[in-house]
């Protein structure tokens, strides 16, 4: 390869870090040209923060920039997520309305695994011996039952106090209509315990249902001491390298946080791991006009599905993390357990089955060489030389092909009868049906048609499988971004601030409704207007979209639908009715639907840089390697192209290979390949094929 | 039948499963997507199949055991008593709601429809929905006071709501005439009909892509899979009869009279053998189960002793041999009311586990709550409409032979949710003054039984009647290998501006309340494992640190007759 490309002298860069649990990514945006640079440094996971300044002290040097360049720092951790999993928790106690401790441990009391005889474990944060009742009630129309009983909190705080408490959950029952009970309670508190940091359910996730509000605003306090002591760090050590550019912290909504706000809710950090790859999707659907994609990310043990529809990632408003709710808007997500590490085994009556048990990255597939001796489906990716074992992940590691063929025969060959290949070319075609199946459910359960879509293919295992999953489908269209290894950090360059604000208002949707949001909405705005404020966004850079969530009464879920100023309620409730038709297949244009909440995304829209575009297409593709690989029932010798050799100009027809330092992409016979202005691999399927395949 | 059996390597068979269980999921999602009711789309008390063109299960959505095993029973007895095979024409769609005729209770109804292709049968698609209203003495369907199914809804025999694709709008009409919610009944019914069609197509798609004969092939070949699974479990433990009896505390009919449930299991190699007689004889209240109902309860509790991580289809149940005597709470005859089969139903699942309990000791749970807590409170607003909060909750789930049993723990044959209080008091003139675990429910031992819960609300409207299907309040969930009873369930009255409280039965319909009467439902704990002196001090210690026990630490569990709990 030619001479690193160095970012321009002097010139503003925009800084995207995304910290995963062995690798750290960055990508490198000079501002002035549009160029992206992307480079890769191990985790340190004992303190995230010092692999960031490594990877950051690195790039400079390799690049050319210095810190002072540095205009933007985005940032995606996985700090929140992992001290949950590992439960390394600070001491936390939940205030709650008495009669109703228990909320948190009953959660919702159904099961996953019908026939378990043992119960599964449920991930309990605060025990029952920290979790206090508070004599007060709130009733679900606002009005007060019971008022909150303050001579009761400074004895309790007193037990706060001996009991070491590090932070407070509190919870009221129907506190998302009316709060004023929980600031009571707080203000109590906070005079006693001045440094104690509280999280209040109706600022963490003010919607109705108890427990799952309860289980986010318990999170959110368990993490508010862990997120701010990361932070800390984190500035000072940017401090030192003399970068005093803004920071901006990935959510789970797909939009970014100051750093001030990611501590008060470091909740919306969780499950923000989607975020880069479906803003890189957004991003990819916009530059290719293709509005509508799946974006797919096979890695080591899982495959996860996502929907861009209309060009935006779809969300969600509720998550988990280890079987704790998260009710906060996040990125939707389907994941599977197929990876490259999936195990295959033949079950006792003879069934073969691949995943969703994984061999992990220890001991890993066969071929990994590190002891592993079960099947995997890298494994028969490398038996059938669908990956080339001398040069896997770009070289950076060498598989033992020889270890795969034992593992396949003893485990699957043999059992069944089959030889070598015919056995890992059905491990693979098992795996392909699972995704495809898997993609088939996420869209049907929207009455959504594959058809319609593209198939966007992140990961490193995907590009192995990304056509022939298509095949299954009847996508005509598959797109393999630039690269892939470090694609998440560069969704993120493109990110904006992002605040979600709800309010309950459970009301008629009727002719008065209007009248009777007028106060919420003015609240709503004037709360997002001082969040953006606090974030310092000029006004002329601000977005406000409101929303209502509407349902037909008697119904336990809502649609939610925009709320513009010039169609106000009325415009709401036709799409409503519209969407439920879309979605339910029916509607009741006559039934008057209900509004259970507002929400208000106050969006703070940071620079957007210009693009580049390929640099200057070359001439033909440098004649490709060959190498044998089985394909279609039969070995052959299949071309293989150096990812950065291939030109704008010119379509190459499969079957062929293309080799990118973290992936391996397979365009199967019938599929043909041609690069787009931005780099990314397009492969579209022949006419012919797409007809026979339609035919079925 | 004797077909050529076509070259099927291994990987297709998997391929063309993973094909199968996909249509059924498809099935199920179009339910989902398109149901009208709350009950069907929150709840999902609903389930779909996919039989072979003999009409043996090959695939299923994984929703409730309770539905799943019994569709194909159903299925089964429509061919061989109703309507045999070669009179399902293409276009036809088989219905039927009797629990004479293989259902199992009115609400429950079921359809099904010939897939063909090619002229030929290929398979049959089958959907089950839970309706919720479907006429009789009480809203919901649910009438604790019947004593014959007459006063329980309409009954559907088996019949073609489609003949050769033509509609039979007439009795569809008829039924809809009979319902309290004929909107949502109607269009949870076409959601249904729509879900066999995707099933239909589905089939279809899979059966041009590979051929009938392998379809077919790969059918029976993932029967036997099954099968051979099953008969593996099965003998694991040793040859021998093993028997266990429990009971239900009464029909609500006859209070104070127990209905007794004997189970004699017999493992004869890789076979099973369920025998339940010496159960009581059928019961004038509503607690009965048709032969199939059982069938569901015993397989399902099969599968919770033995693990259950294999491919539900029909080569599951055919190691499986199933008798009850006719005319007994668990093979109930016509005209017997079953609306609230689940108390028997699963007073079933609880004796197999016990009866397995002694076939594989060190391996199977205590009792579990045993009874879907269900309930419903018809309040009247004082501007003269009604509305009805029904509602269903579980208890403490049994201790393992390896560790506590959870509180307030969903069993699979039902697999609830809970309502949100903070949903129900936003729709309901109701408001709630507890909800919480409650100590010393679970049975001691040397694992501790889960926790029961209390739930406790107070109507807020001028008037309402209360109506509750409820059990293990008088013979509650027992402990194993030396392991005590969990605590019973129970439910109080407290009248407004009274201190004292009233013990109610677990039966009870139509009990007038007035504003500001408070109800309080406490549910069973599961039964414990092991002599309570094993216990570990600390895990005792933690008990009581948490207050999951109360009183002083005695070096084991506290007593589970001591007194109410207290916050």
């Amino acid at each position: 390869m030619t001479a690193t490309q160095q970012i321009a002298p002097g010139a503003p860069v925009r800084v995207a870090i995304d910290i995963g649990g062995t690798f750290t990514d960055l990508q490198i945006l000079d501002e002035s040209t549009g160029v992206c640079l992307a480079h890769k440094v191990a985790s340190v996971p004992a303190d995230p923060s010092a692999g960031l300044i490594d990877g950051l002290r690195q790039a400079s040097e390799r690049f050319g920039f210095g810190f002072d360049q540095v205009s933007m720092l985005i940032h995606g951790t996985t700090i929140a997520t992992n001290a949950v999993l590992e439960r390394t928790l600070p001491r936390g106690a939940l205030l709650t309305t008495r009669g109703f401790e228990d909320v948190l441990e009953i959660g919702r009391h159904m099961r996953h695994d019908i026939y378990a005889s043992r119960a599964e474990p449920r991930g309990l944060l605060i025990p029952r011996s920290r979790r206090f009742g508070v004599d007060e009630r709130m009733r679900a129309d606002g009005g007060a039952e019971r008022p909150v009983k303050a001579d009761e909190i400074p004895a309790l705080c007193d037990r706060l106090a001996a009991l070491e408490i590090e932070t407070v959950a509190i919870v009221c029952l129907n506190a998302h209509v009316n709060d004023a009970h929980e600031r009571r309670v707080a203000e109590l508190v906070h005079h006693a315990l001045p440094d104690l940091p509280l999280s209040l359910s109706s600022e963490v996730s003010p919607e109705f249902r108890e427990f799952e509000r309860t289980s986010t605003t318990v999170l959110n306090a368990l993490l508010m001491p862990v997120v701010s002591t990361y932070i800390r760090r984190l500035e000072d050590g940017l401090r030192e390298l003399g970068l005093g550019a803004p920071i901006y912290l990935m959510q789970s909504n797909g939009g970014v946080a100051t750093p001030e706000m990611a501590a008060r809710q470091p909740a919306r950090l969780l499950l923000s791991g989607p975020s880069g790859g479906a803003k890189a999707a957004e991003i990819l659907a916009d530059r290719l006009a293709s509005p509508d994609l799946v974006a797919v990310d096979m890695g080591g043990t899982s495959y996860d599905v996502s929907l861009i529809q209309g060009g935006r990632a779809r969300l969600v408003n509720e998550g988990n993390v280890d079987g704790l709710p998260v009710r906060l808007p996040m990125v939707e997500m389907r994941t599977i357990g197929a990876g490259g590490g999936s195990l295959a085994m033949v079950d006792d009556a003879g069934g073969l089955t691949v995943g969703p048990r994984s061999a992990g990255a220890e001991p890993g597939p066969a071929c990994y060489g590190r002891g592993g001796t079960r099947p995997t489906v890298t494994d028969a990716n490398c038996l059938l030389g669908r990956i080339d074992g001398e040069h896997f992940l770009g070289g950076a590691m060498r598989l033992e092909s020889t270890a795969a063929g034992p593992a396949i025969d003893r485990h699957v060959g043999q059992p069944l009868g089959l030889s070598s290949e015919a056995a890992a070319d059905g491990i693979l075609r098992i795996a392909v049906a699972h995704m495809a199946s898997a993609i088939r459910l996420s869209l049907f359960e929207k009455g959504l048609d594959p058809k319609d879509f593209a198939l966007a293919s992140f990961g490193g295992a995907g590009g192995l499988h990304a056509c022939d999953t298509a095949d299954e489908l009847g996508i005509a269209t598959v797109v393999f971004p630039r690269d892939p290894g470090t694609l998440s950090a560069w969704g993120m360059l493109w990110a904006d601030v992002t605040h979600d604000l709800a309010k309950a208002a459970l009301m008629p949707a009727d002719d008065g409704a209007d009248a009777r949001l007028g106060g919420d909405l003015a609240a709503l705005r004037a709360q997002g207007q001082a969040r953006l404020d606090g974030d310092g966004i000029a006004p002329a850079d601000r977005q406000l979209r409101l929303d209502l969530e509407l349902r037909y009464p008697g119904q336990a879920y809502e649609i939610a639908v925009p709320l513009t100023e010039s169609g106000g309620v009325a415009a709401a409730v036709a799409a409503f009715h519209d969407r439920h038709e879309a979605q339910y297949s029916h509607a009741d244009r006559q039934t008057t639907p209900e509004i259970v909440n507002i929400r208000l995304t106050a969006i703070g829209v940071l620079p957007k840089p210009g693009r580049a575009e390929l640099e200057g297409a070359a001439a033909a593709p440098a004649a490709p390697g060959h190498r044998r690989v089985y394909l279609d029932d039969a070995w052959r010798q299949a071309p293989v192209y150096p990812r950065h050799d291939l030109t704008a100009d010119g379509v190459l027809a499969g079957p062929l290979i293309v080799e990118d330092p973290h992936s391996t992409i397979l365009i199967p016979a019938g599929w043909s390949l041609r690069l787009a202005a931005g780099g990314e691999i397009i492969a579209s399927r022949a006419a012919a094929q797409a007809a026979r395949e339609s035919a079925q | 039948m004797t077909e050529p059996n076509p070259e099927l390597d291994p990987i297709e068979i998997e391929i063309i499963r993973n094909a199968l269980v996909s249509a059924a999921e498809e099935m199920s999602v179009t339910i989902w997507r398109t149901s009208r009711s709350s009950v069907v789309r929150e709840i999902l008390d609903y389930s779909t199949s996919v039989f072979d063109a003999d009409g043996r299960s090959v695939a299923q959505a994984a929703r409730m055991p309770v539905h799943l095993n019994s569709m194909a029973a159903c299925l089964e007895d429509l061919i061989a008593h109703h309507l045999p095979l070669e009179d399902w024409h293409e276009g036809d769609i088989v219905i039927t709601n009797d629990p004479y005729s293989g259902g199992q209770h009115l609400p429950d109804i079921l359809t099904f429809k010939p897939v063909f292709a090619d002229g030929q049968r290929i398979a049959i698609a089958g959907v089950l929905v839970h309706h919720l209203d479907v006429g009789g003495g009480a809203a919901g369907s649910y009438y604790a006071n019947a004593t014959e199914i007459h006063q329980e809804g309409f009954r559907i025999p088996p019949l073609k709501i489609d003949e050769a694709g033509w509609r039979n709008q007439a009795v569809i009409k008829l039924l809809l005439a009979n319902s309290r919610e004929p909107a949502n009944v109607g269009g949870d019914f076409a959601s249904q009909l729509a879900a066999l069609e995707i099933g239909v197509r589905g089939l279809q798609a899979i059966a041009r892509r590979y051929g009938i004969a392998k379809l077919a092939a790969a059918g029976r070949a993932i029967q036997d899979r099954s099968e051979a699974a099953m008969r593996q479990l099965i003998a694991g433990a040793p040859d021998g009869t093993y028997r266990f009896e429990d009971f239900v505390d009464d029909d609500g009919i006859e209070p104070g009279k127990p209905l007794r449930i004997a189970v004699a299991l017999t493992v004869s190699g890789d076979d099973l053998h369920v025998d339940l007689a010496g159960s009581s004889g059928q019961a004038a209240g509503p607690v009965n189960c048709t032969f199939n109902m059982t069938r569901s309860a015993v397989i399902c509790g099969v599968l919770m002793a033995l693990g259950g991580g294999i491919p539900a289809n029909a080569g599951c149940y055919r190691p499986i041999a199933i008798a009850a005597p006719e005319g007994s709470v668990v093979n109930a005859r016509y005209p017997a009311p079953v609306a609230n089969r689940m108390a028997v139903g699963h007073r079933v699942v609880n004796a197999v586990m016990g009866a397995f309990a002694a076939a594989l000791p060190g391996t199977v749970p205590a009792a579990y709550y045993g009874v879907s807590y269900a309930y419903a409170l018809n309040a009247q607003n004082a501007d003269g409409s009604r509305q009805v909060y029904f509602d269903l909750e579980c208890g403490g789930w049994g201790a393992h032979p390896q560790a506590d049993g959870a509180n307030g723990f969903s069993c699979g044959f039902h697999n609830i949710a809970n309502s949100p209080i903070e949903m129900i008091e936003a729709t309901y003139p109701v408001t709630f003054m507890a909800y919480r675990l409650i100590p010393d429910s679970g049975g001691r031992g040397q694992y501790r039984g889960g926790l029961g819960l209390a739930r406790e609300f107070r109507l807020d409207a001028p008037s309402g009647s209360f109506a509750a299907n409820l059990d293990r309040f008088r013979i509650p969930p027992y402990g194993l290998d030396g392991g005590e009873p969990g605590r019973g369930g129970r439910l109080t009255l407290r009248r407004a501006g009274e201190e004292k409280e009233e013990a109610l039965p677990s039966k009870v319909a139509g009990l007038q309340l007035g504003q500001g009467d408070i109800l309080r439902l406490e549910t069973s704990g599961g039964g414990g494992f092991g002599p309570p002196e094993a216990r570990d001090r600390a895990a005792s210690a933690h008990d009581r640190a948490e207050g999951y026990v109360s009183g002083p630490d005695d070096g084991g569990g506290a007593s589970s007759s001591c007194s109410r709990a207290r916050a």
